[in-house]
């Protein structure tokens, strides 16, 4: 099988770059994305859902705006009828149920850590990520320089999906509003 | 006279010394001042020249308001006009100086005007020159417009640098509970009770340190309740903001706020941006953004020397500097006792004038025995001194006017005309501030969309009533977030308007009849008393008229110093109160806020974002040479050695042509389209038939607007019974998408269908030419698929290449050749082009750009964004036989009326010079044969020289289309190249006509 390539291969340095002091920041390039769509009907989202959940394992279908993670993938609900899976293959629905999507190509994935992970994001995105409002397992649709852009906070980061044309510029953007944060690049 | 730096008290650390430049001359102060503050503590008296008639000027306040002490800072590409003195913190190395002035502002050659200053009245300019007669006179303002520049230089404000800006700026977005604005007694108190219940609070200040009025009085005991206040918001978890001003309120608790990050620093870290522009969304605002003092209008009022009472104070108290040591107080209310008395406690001798006929006797008891002389029933009449005031004329009130009586010697006169509560930030959401008659000042202190004001910005003058209103007011925004309920919760009271000891006394201009006075209302545009009557002489009436004339209040400090005036003279002048005249809207910014801050980081590379095609590296590495197409970068043209791009692109069409050649069509819209009713929606928003496309076949698709107009083109793939792949226009492809997700969000709820846009999932490469099926058939596993048998024009396959990289192909062409595009997914995109580009080149193929791909597709007269520029039917495009006549669709109804069916509509045609060794370009308006006027009767949209006719072609509209034109020559005029060429209009289809070449 041939190598996948990164939409930001070649474009980033690993290591230490910015303002002195703490490391604010952490932001890494996650490579070969899995990721597939999954949309329902009105009348069939109970059952797709269910479905998804088992299949990641969770008890729970993830409601609009949120996550499920279980212990073989992740659901986000990223619109009222489709949700994205992660690090799971594509379940197999009739067309009355739904259809399912390969999206693993069409985003970069890139990871946001630290102190000052929020005070970052929030230099170029619109959304209230305060703790209260944006918890653990909270997604969203929103933009950065122009680009729509998802955003989700997984377990341990904030992880943000960009469209894989706009990935080098949202990048460019996003290292240089961190050099003031101290940033390594891992 | 002189102005003289304390050998103590004062915020400032005189243990350190801070060197910097004024005017070119070597200068010095302390950590903790102003440019401001550091030259006045150096007896600086002219830091500035006014902007019409040059009179020196010198500081005139402590604040945002300032209006005399305008400077530049900085030099070379960082320079920055109009900066407040007042404002701007020193910093080691600082380089300032004084603008509109030369040589510079002491001694100032451009201050004759000031001599002829009568004449230079409200409209001057306008009047004297505009039309000038009797040479323009009826005819116009042509001289005007030459002469403007001139004048323009002469008057103005500081110059901005010409180099680009070296700074770097950013945006950022806050969301809280509760906004306070203002960190004074009030502020700061608000801040703390929604803290106390709980609320997320953002606390912005404008000034470097927390504290408002607080700063500038006297005494431990207020230091000590400052700093406890302080110590106390940190506690309760307030994010304070400081440097940072909100200058903007908008609609749903939005508010603008720019955050002052480095100019302060002497060296900054260079990865900290110059100034951040913030958008912060609050659910509550409580506004404690405090008062300006106003002056009052008199002669001379605005010589270097006079400043406003509470900025004496303040020099004194906060930056330690005595500014005076002969000192008139002059004032028509209680507040600038306390000026008074804090000026004489270190030492200045003080004469403190009040208009008030009757002092009551608390204040007297404040003032005491200290030795100031208090003159009742007194007020400033005419100041003396150029350059620095030395005496003062005194007025004496008498029956309905004033007297002059005598002179009072000082080389500092203090004015306090009233306090205007800052009302600007909730006028910005257009509510009007009402006119509190009692205390002379605007308030406007009815909640509004959750925004709520407290202290003197509410009209309240005493500190310990400004505490209470605060925590009233942040008790408030609790209970209205669903905190502080039940008992015990949200129990102050919020204090009346006002406070003051006695009544303040109208006053807002000091005058002899009869006697001539040049008295500043508007320092900083130099509008005086005499402006505003002359505009009442002259029929204006309403004060935005008046502004507008006058140009009152439209300076950098937005009205902050005058506007109160001016409206009062409006009154008097037309015999009503000041509410019944008005007051004008003030309008964001609350102060200037750079460009930069604006643009952010959106900038250079990234004024907007790049969009890459994953090929993107491959083709740069394989000597591409990039255009725009939209926010893309795609390939132009592939210039080998010595090539120019017209070499290069006709090489690349000719290979084309005769062999093979790859283009990347990546940046082509690609919607994936599934569900039980994908058919049925397709069917509904293509005018050609798809209810029967067969599965493994593509099919070429034109939608229509509403309005009948054609939207895109583009084929759609069936990939199984309910899976389809479409694909659009580079230009129309985020339209398209939005379009089909409004189509079934609100017409067509009912159908089962989802569309997604995948366009980033797939990259496309087209393989084009006589050899594209041998350059494809190398590269797939499966070598029989190609077959012609398999794979005909029009069939879509999906398969995988190599390497087992999945691979959806289809056979269709633009060119004209047969060809294919096949897409896999990005990642892959690299490995696609690192296989076909060996194969092409073993039948000497080439790469082709996006000029080449212009050079096919117009000798095939194929359409694309630029003829389909929405002004364009199906039948324009001569493509009329691809609308259905048995199926209604979207436009199909429209597509009929009767100005969408004449005959002689503009219609796709190819155009030919008639001399063939001729060329013209694109954006060439055809014309009847020498009768070249008005629009004409066509247009051009694409030429290209092209290769297999041997010379050049246009592709474009022709009222009627080519039959229309059969044997008849037009001509082709671009009159903004002067340049005319005779043509011959033919059909569009100008190469292979028959279209044998695309089916192999």
């Amino acid at each position: 099988m041939a190598k996948r390539v990164s939409a930001l291969d070649g474009h980033f340095e690993l290591g230490r770059f910015g303002s002195d002091g703490a490391t604010g920041v952490t932001l890494s390039v996650v490579k070969d994305l899995q990721l597939i769509q999954v949309a329902a009907w009105p009348d069939s989202m109970d059952e797709v859902g269910q479905m998804l959940a088992e299949q990641v394992g969770a008890n729970t279908i993830a409601s609009p705006g949120k996550s499920i993670s279980g212990s073989t993938g992740s659901m986000l609900r990223v619109e009222p009828f489709k949700w994205w899976l992660l690090g799971s293959d594509a379940p197999d629905l009739s067309a009355e149920q739904g259809a399912t999507l390969d999206l693993s190509h069409s985003r970069t994935r890139v990871r946001v850590v630290g102190d000052e992970a929020v005070a970052l994001l929030n230099r170029l995105l619109p959304l209230d990520l305060r703790e209260s409002q944006f918890p653990e397992g909270s997604v969203a649709s929103s933009a950065i320089h122009h680009v729509g852009v998802t955003l989700w906070r997984s377990e341990q980061s904030y992880e943000l999906f960009i469209p894989r044309g706009f990935a080098v510029s949202v990048w460019e953007v996003l290292f240089e509003s961190a050099l003031q944060f101290g940033v390594e690049v891992a | 006279m002189s102005a003289k730096r304390l050998s103590e008290g004062g915020r400032i650390d005189r243990s350190k010394r801070i060197r910097f430049q004024w005017d070119g001359r070597a200068m010095s102060g302390h950590p903790g001042d102003t440019v401001a503050s550091a030259l006045l503590a150096s007896n600086e008296k002219v830091l500035g020249r006014s902007f019409k008639y040059h009179r020196p000027r010198g500081i005139m306040s402590c604040g945002v308001e300032e209006s005399g002490a305008i400077i530049t800072v900085g030099e070379g590409a960082k320079r920055d006009p109009n900066v407040k003195a007042t404002m701007q913190e020193l910093y080691d190395g600082l380089v300032a100086s004084g603008q509109n002035a030369w040589p510079n502002v002491r001694t100032d050659v451009g201050s004759v005007n000031s001599l002829i200053s009568q004449f230079l009245s409200a409209g001057f300019y306008y009047k004297t020159f505009m039309g000038l007669p009797p040479f323009e006179t009826g005819k116009g303002t042509g001289i005007w417009m030459w002469y403007e520049k001139f004048i323009r230089k002469a008057a103005g404000m500081g110059r901005a640098s010409r180099e680009p800006d070296p700074d770097q700026y950013e945006h950022g977005h806050l969301f809280c509970d509760v906004l306070v604005v203002g960190s004074g007694p009030a502020g700061m108190s608000a801040a703390l009770a929604a803290a106390e219940y709980g609320l997320d609070v953002i606390l912005v200040e404008q000034d470097n340190e927390l504290g408002g009025d607080l700063l500038g009085q006297k005494g431990s005991d207020i230091e000590l309740r400052r700093t406890e206040l302080v110590g106390a918001l940190e506690n309760a978890g307030v994010r304070i903001m400081t440097r940072t001003t909100a200058f903007g309120l908008y609609d749903y608790g939005t508010a603008g706020l720019l955050e002052n990050v480095t100019d302060h620093l002497a060296s900054p870290d260079p990865h900290l941006p110059r100034h951040r522009f913030w958008t912060l969304r609050a659910r509550r605002t409580i506004l404690a953004t405090g008062g300006i003092e106003r002056q009052i209008a008199f002669d001379n009022n605005d010589r270097p020397g006079i400043m406003n009472a509470s900025a004496g104070r303040i020099y004194l108290n906060r930056y330690g500097v005595l500014a005076g040591e002969q000192v008139v107080v002059a004032t028509n209310n209680d507040s600038a006792y306390r000026c008074a008395m804090d000026l004489s406690d270190a030492g200045a001798e003080v004469t403190l004038l009040d208009a008030r006929a009757k002092i009551p006797g608390r204040l007297l008891e404040l003032i005491g025995d200290r030795g100031i002389t208090l003159m009742t029933n007194s007020a400033p009449l005419s100041a003396k001194g150029l350059n620095g005031v030395n005496s003062l004329e005194i007025a004496g009130g008498k029956a309905g006017g004033w007297r002059s009586k005598g002179k009072e010697v000082c080389d500092l006169l203090l004015v306090s005309g009233g306090w205007s509560p800052v009302v600007n930030l909730i006028s910005h959401r257009g509510v009007r501030p009402v006119w509190n008659a009692e205390n002379c000042c605007f308030i406007a202190n009815e909640p509004h969309e959750g925004i709520c004001m407290a202290g003197t910005a509410a009209g309240i003058w005493n500190t310990a009533d400004c505490e209470d209103s605060g925590t009233a007011a942040g008790e408030a925004a609790a209970k209205a977030l669903g905190k502080a309920t039940g008992s015990g919760g949200a129990s102050t009271s919020m204090p009346a308007v006002g406070g003051w000891d006695m009544p303040i006394k109208p006053l807002y201009e000091v005058r002899i009849d009869g006697r001539k006075s040049k008295a500043l209302v508007d320092p900083q545009h130099d509008v005086t008393t005499e402006d505003i009557r002359l505009a009442h002489r002259e029929g204006y009436v309403s004060v935005e008229h008046l502004k507008r004339y006058t140009t009152l209040g439209m300076s950098t400090d937005g009205g902050k110093m005058g506007n109160i005036i001016g409206l009062a003279l409006m009154a008097e002048a037309l015999g009503k109160e000041i509410p019944e005249v008005g007051t004008t809207t003030f309008r964001p910014p609350y102060t200037p806020v750079s460009i930069g801050a604006l643009r952010g980081r959106s900038v250079d590379e990234h004024f907007r974002p790049l969009r890459r095609t994953p090929m993107h590296d491959w083709n740069l590495a394989h000597g591409a040479t990039m255009t725009m197409a939209g926010l893309w970068h795609r390939p132009w043209y592939f210039a080998r050695q010595g090539e120019t791009i017209t070499e290069a692109y006709i090489r690349e069409t000719e290979t084309t042509r005769k062999t093979v050649g790859l283009c990347d069509v990546t940046s082509l819209g690609k919607i994936a389209i599934q569900g039980p009713d994908a058919t049925e929606f397709l069917n509904r928003i293509y005018t050609n038939p798809f209810a029967k496309l067969p599965i493994g076949k593509a099919r070429y698709g034109i939608m229509l607007r509403d309005d009948g107009f054609v939207m895109d083109d583009g084929t759609t793939w069936r990939l199984s019974e309910t899976d389809y792949f479409m694909t659009t226009t580079t230009a129309h492809a985020g339209k398209v998408m939005v379009w089909l997700e409004e189509l079934l969000q609100t017409r067509w709820a009912d159908l089962r269908v989802h569309v997604t846009s995948v366009s980033e999932q797939w990259a496309g490469c087209a393989v084009a030419g006589p050899e594209s099926r041998t350059v494809l058939k190398n590269c797939v596993n499966d070598p029989s698929v190609m077959e012609d048998s398999a794979f005909p024009f029009m069939g879509v396959i999906e398969t995988s290449l190599k390497g087992d990289i999945p691979c959806r192909i289809a056979r269709i062409s633009f060119s004209g050749e047969m060809a294919y595009e096949a897409y896999v997914p990005s990642d892959y995109a690299h490995a696609l082009m690192e296989m076909l580009h060996p194969e092409a080149v073993a039948v000497d193929g080439c790469l082709y750009g996006l000029e080449a791909l212009g050079a096919l597709r117009i000798e095939k007269g194929h359409v694309t964004g630029a003829e389909l520029d929405g002004r364009v039917t199906i039948e324009d495009a001569g493509l009329g036989k691809m609308a259905s006549q048995n199926k209604s669709y979207i436009g199909s109804a429209l597509r009929r009326r009767p100005d969408m069916t004449r005959e002689d509509r503009p219609k796709l045609v190819g155009i030919f010079p008639v001399n063939r060794s001729e060329k013209f370009n694109a954006g060439t308006i055809l014309c009847k044969k020498g009768e070249v006027s008005g629009l004409g009767e066509g247009w051009i949209t694409g030429v290209t020289h092209s290769p297999a006719l041997g010379h050049w072609i246009g592709i474009g509209f022709i009222s009627g289309g080519h039959e229309a034109w059969s044997g008849k020559t037009a001509t082709a005029a671009d009159p903004v190249r002067s340049k005319e060429v005779q043509v011959e209009i033919v059909s569009p289809h100008m190469y292979d006509p028959s279209g044998e070449r695309m089916y192999g």
